[in-house]
């Protein structure tokens, strides 16, 4: 029995961790990188720099109040192949934790793949992943806090995108 | 005695002061007042200057690292919009 507990807390213990993105090995290939990890005090500073005026700014800086951590890897290549699916199951495997859930997913020959996961905790969302995965890309995004989705969602309005209506509703599926 | 008398007015007696006199005295009078007025050693007026450069270069080097932090912050959410509008639009024509 107290196996059983200690298991369980520590399965709670590490899906609340940071997924571990081993992917530098992909950078070296890459045409362009983006490498970004923020923890949630360098998300409270750089909220204090962020303009409440601009529209774009304002809506990040409302997002980020109970963000505690971003992390972002995506690589854009020259070429196919230059990613193996073992990098997709390495950080796919993290997100199969108790606290984890895919919420939704898409195949496409055109538009490549994509998966988005929620990490909730007391029935609250406490994070959310993206795996996008095309030839010649291969992007995570990793949010944990607590998250609006709605306002996650409403970020299509903004950075110069058209707002997808009908997106909102099935992000809540 | 007279020779002494004599001797002593000689040396008592009124002599007109140089050529410049009362500038010397002006001047330094005025040298006098100079350090009165600023007794601070030129080693504390260097160290205040140093103090008030590292406060400035640090207010500096923290707005950089703020804008930095802001801009990493923008490029992160410019990438999780984009892969979500593309998910969000995939999830709608699924539907329709």
């Amino acid at each position: 029995m107290k196996f059983a507990t200690f298991l369980l807390l520590a399965a709670g213990w590490m899906s609340a961790q940071p997924l571990r993105l081993n992917l530098d090995h992909l950078a070296s290939k890459a045409s362009d990188s983006v490498d970004i990890t923020l923890n949630g005090s360098t998300l409270q500073f750089a909220a204090k720099f962020l303009d409440s005026k601009d529209p774009d700014e304002a809506k990040v800086k409302k997002l980020i109040l109970g963000i505690d951590g971003i992390a972002i890897r995506n690589f854009e290549f020259k070429k196919d192949g230059e990613w193996s699916a073992a990098d997709a199951e390495s950080v796919r495997t993290q997100l199969k934790g108790p606290d984890w859930s895919r919420m939704v997913g898409y195949k496409s020959e055109s538009d490549g793949d994509a998966e988005v996961y929620i990490r909730t905790v007391n029935q609250k969302i406490a994070g959310v992943a993206i795996l996008a995965t095309s030839p010649r890309e291969f992007t995570v995004v990793h949010i944990s806090g607590t998250i609006d989705l709605d306002s996650l969602a409403d970020l299509t309005g903004h950075f110069g995108m058209p707002k997808i209506k009908d997106a909102r509703k099935s992000s809540k599926m | 005695m007279d020779r002494l008398e004599a001797e002593l007015k000689q040396a008592l007696s009124r002599k007109a002061p140089g050529d410049g006199f009362a500038d010397r005295v002006a001047r330094a009078a005025s040298a006098e007042k100079r350090v009165v007025a600023f007794p601070t050693p030129r080693w504390a007026m260097a160290a205040a200057a140093t103090v008030l450069l590292g406060v400035g270069g640090g207010l500096a080097y923290r707005q950089h690292q703020g804008e930095v932090a802001k801009e990493q912050v923008m490029q992160a959410m410019r990438i999780t919009a984009v892969k979500l509008s593309h998910i969000q639009a995939h999830v709608r024509e699924g539907r329709q």
